[in-house]
């Protein structure tokens, strides 16, 4: 049995480290979220434009090499991916570096920006000919690249990583501390206990989700902390050679010396037949080649199998003799690839349709209230401490936390999809324009919260604003691209309505939660006109009349 | 609490990194088994020895503790690798 001081001191962190932690885990989940649809989002955004309801069947990848290398200088050096196209998705996207010519390399080292190429990444319609500028229909990666390193450069990724630590360790905390009791008051939800009504809903969720959170917490670690270990390793079993550690970890290196003799890239239809024989029952989702344009050149062959969790079966030839280097049918025939497999299958929920995907959706909407409800339990806490006991500014600051931090990403998201929709396609630095207002809409609503002092009614407003804006996206998207949208129903692509679903739901998350918001408040200006200055304090007023603060 | 934040964190993760070497130097099975057995331990020990830190009163305690669990293991590796 836990000491009672150890379990105070457990119960102090456990609050503590969620607080800290909870705006950038709040951004980290709902983006998350929202990701785990990024494939239905991304042709949200695009589709529309480019819809066909011709199959991919006729698609041939030697003629779109050819028409590539027609209209583009593509990068020996660099990086060649084509995502193959399927049932669901016809449309192909092809990502390589263009090479910019010496000549214009010398103007832009004059502005200072030195890159040696562009990257390019175009749509491809099914019969194989250039649709348009992928890069301008983005809106889906930003929010998956806000899920994993908050577009913070080089430290993002570690940083998140740092904050699932610590969200593992605040699970990790809240098992021991809920331990007696979470068989007994396993279902536990006094709706009309009031004082416990926040607690409940943290607990009951808390431990309803425990498996999946685990799963996250875990899962999210090894995505963004692995070279911690990796170092580790590196240094100690492999004495500074990171080469054999990779080695070991099933890293396989298919390299070619370049020749620097250019050859045309040709032939690869045939190699894929020939992949598809060598890979058995697999459907091909990526092809990339390596040296493009160069006699060494080669291409490899992805696919996963979906008669089996998790499997990953790739195989690699050279171009020009059709040799194959390199071939595996079960996760590179190394555990460590399997195991990181299986893990990312778990975290992407990418294994079991889109019931899985609803299902984690619902979870991790519930891990934001979750977040949410610890919040407003430390402010009630602090609330009830008299005055002098108070930290004003520490308290402003959490509250403008909640309000601006985690109402504002749910805002800048709607207003994010809203310009996705409305801005025109061909717009120079599209994508990066949507970002920038995204940014913008968080940082306002931050700034506002801190200097409003009548947080409810805001929240409450503010709340019903989020609301509006995530429903006006489909009836924007109808009203803007019905034609487009119709011929996608009727190819059987229903990644449009799988958003506006999404969008629709918490919509009226947002409107239930500011509703009540708003009818708590009504009964507050009645008792007591001046005391309204809190979100939480009105949120929790809801239930708890005797704890309003005048201000 | 920054005190016992930064215990954890850091001898954690110390003694996480010392107790997944010592189950790579100890266990005599397959190389990418035992790496992956040690990436499914290690980040657990990290978060538990961070729980731990927490639960103790006093920053000097949880740095004690720690340390103390830390030590034996590091002694640990270091005589695995002498002898390997």
């Amino acid at each position: 049995m836990m000491k009672r001081d150890a379990l105070k001191a457990l119960t102090n962190a456990h609050a503590w480290v969620g607080l800290i932690i909870s705006t950038i885990l709040f951004i980290i989940f709902f983006a998350g979220s929202l990701s785990l649809f990024r494939e239905d989002i991304i042709s949200w955004e695009r589709d529309p434009y480019f819809v066909s309801s011709e199959s991919g069947a006729s698609f041939s990848i030697d003629a779109v090499i050819s028409q590539v290398v027609n209209d583009y200088q593509v990068n020996t050096h660099g990086y060649f991916i084509l995502q193959m196209p399927t049932d669901e998705q016809p449309s192909t996207n092809i990502y390589f570096e263009e090479k910019i010519p010496a000549e214009e390399q010398q103007e832009h080292a004059l502005d200072k920006q030195l890159d040696d190429h562009i990257d390019r990444h175009l749509i491809i319609s099914p019969d194989g000919k250039v649709l348009g500028d992928g890069n301008a229909f983005d809106w889906g990666n930003f929010l998956y690249q806000l899920h994993y390193n908050l577009h913070i450069p080089e430290v993002g990724l570690y940083f998140v990583g740092v904050v699932t630590l610590f969200f593992f360790v605040a699970l990790l905390s809240g098992v021991v501390i809920h331990w007696r009791k979470i068989i007994a008051k396993f279902f536990q939800y006094r709706k009309d206990g009031k004082k416990d009504k926040l607690l409940d809903a943290h607990n009951l969720i808390g431990v309803m989700g425990l498996p999946f959170h685990l799963m996250y917490a875990f899962s999210g670690l090894v995505f963004n902390l692995l070279i911690v270990y990796q170092i580790s390793y590196a240094v100690v079993l492999y004495g500074g050679d990171q080469g054999k550690l990779f080695k070991a970890a099933g890293v396989v290196d298919v390299h070619l010396d370049e020749s620097n003799v250019a050859i045309p890239v040709q032939g690869l239809d045939k190699l894929l037949l020939t992949a598809k024989l060598s890979l058995g029952q697999v459907t091909i989702i990526r092809m990339s080649i390596d040296h493009f344009g160069d006699e060494s050149a080669s291409v490899t062959f992805r696919g996963d199998d979906k008669s089996q969790f998790s499997t990953r079966k790739e195989v690699t030839y050279h171009i020009a003799s059709g040799r194959e280097l390199y071939l595996t049918k079960n996760n590179y025939d190394n555990d460590i690839r399997g195991g990181l497999a299986v893990i990312a299958s778990l975290h992407f929920g990418d294994f079991a349709g889109y019931s899985l995907r609803m299902l984690f959706f619902v979870l991790g909407i519930g891990t934001c209230y979750i977040i949410l409800t610890g919040n407003l339990m430390w402010l009630q806490k602090r609330a009830n401490l008299r005055s002098e006991k108070q930290n004003k500014l520490g308290l402003q600051l959490v509250k403008a936390m909640t309000t601006g931090g985690f109402i504002g990403t749910i805002f800048a998201t709607a207003v994010g999809f809203i310009c996705a929709r409305l801005l025109p396609i061909d717009l120079l630095d599209r994508s990066d324009l949507i970002g920038q207002i995204f940014f913008a809409c968080l940082a306002a609503s931050l700034i506002v919260s801190l200097l409003i002092k009548a947080q409810q009614q805001f929240a409450a407003i503010f709340l019903k604003i989020t609301a509006l804006a995530l429903a006006l996206i489909p009836v924007l998207d109808w009203l803007m691209l019905s034609q487009g949208i119709v011929v996608m129903f009727k190819a059987g692509h229903f990644d449009v309505l799988i958003v506006e679903v999404m969008l629709l739901s918490l919509a009226l998350c947002c409107w239930l939660v500011s509703s009540r918001l708003f009818s708590s408040a009504e009964a507050v200006v009645n008792e007591q006109p001046i005391s309204l200055n809190d979100l939480a304090e009105n949120l929790i007023a809801e239930g708890i009349p005797s704890i309003k603060v005048t201000s | 609490m920054w005190s016992r934040t930064f215990a954890g964190l850091l001898l954690g993760l110390l003694i996480s990194i010392s107790v997944v070497l010592n189950l790579n130097l100890l266990v005599p099975i397959k190389e990418d088994t035992m790496l992956l057995i040690g990436l499914l331990c290690a980040f657990p020990i990290w978060a538990g020895m961070q729980v731990w830190a927490y639960s103790f009163t006093s920053a000097k305690k949880a740095w004690l503790k720690l340390t103390l669990v830390l030590t034996p293991s590091v002694v640990l590796n270091l005589l695995l690798l002498v002898l390997r």
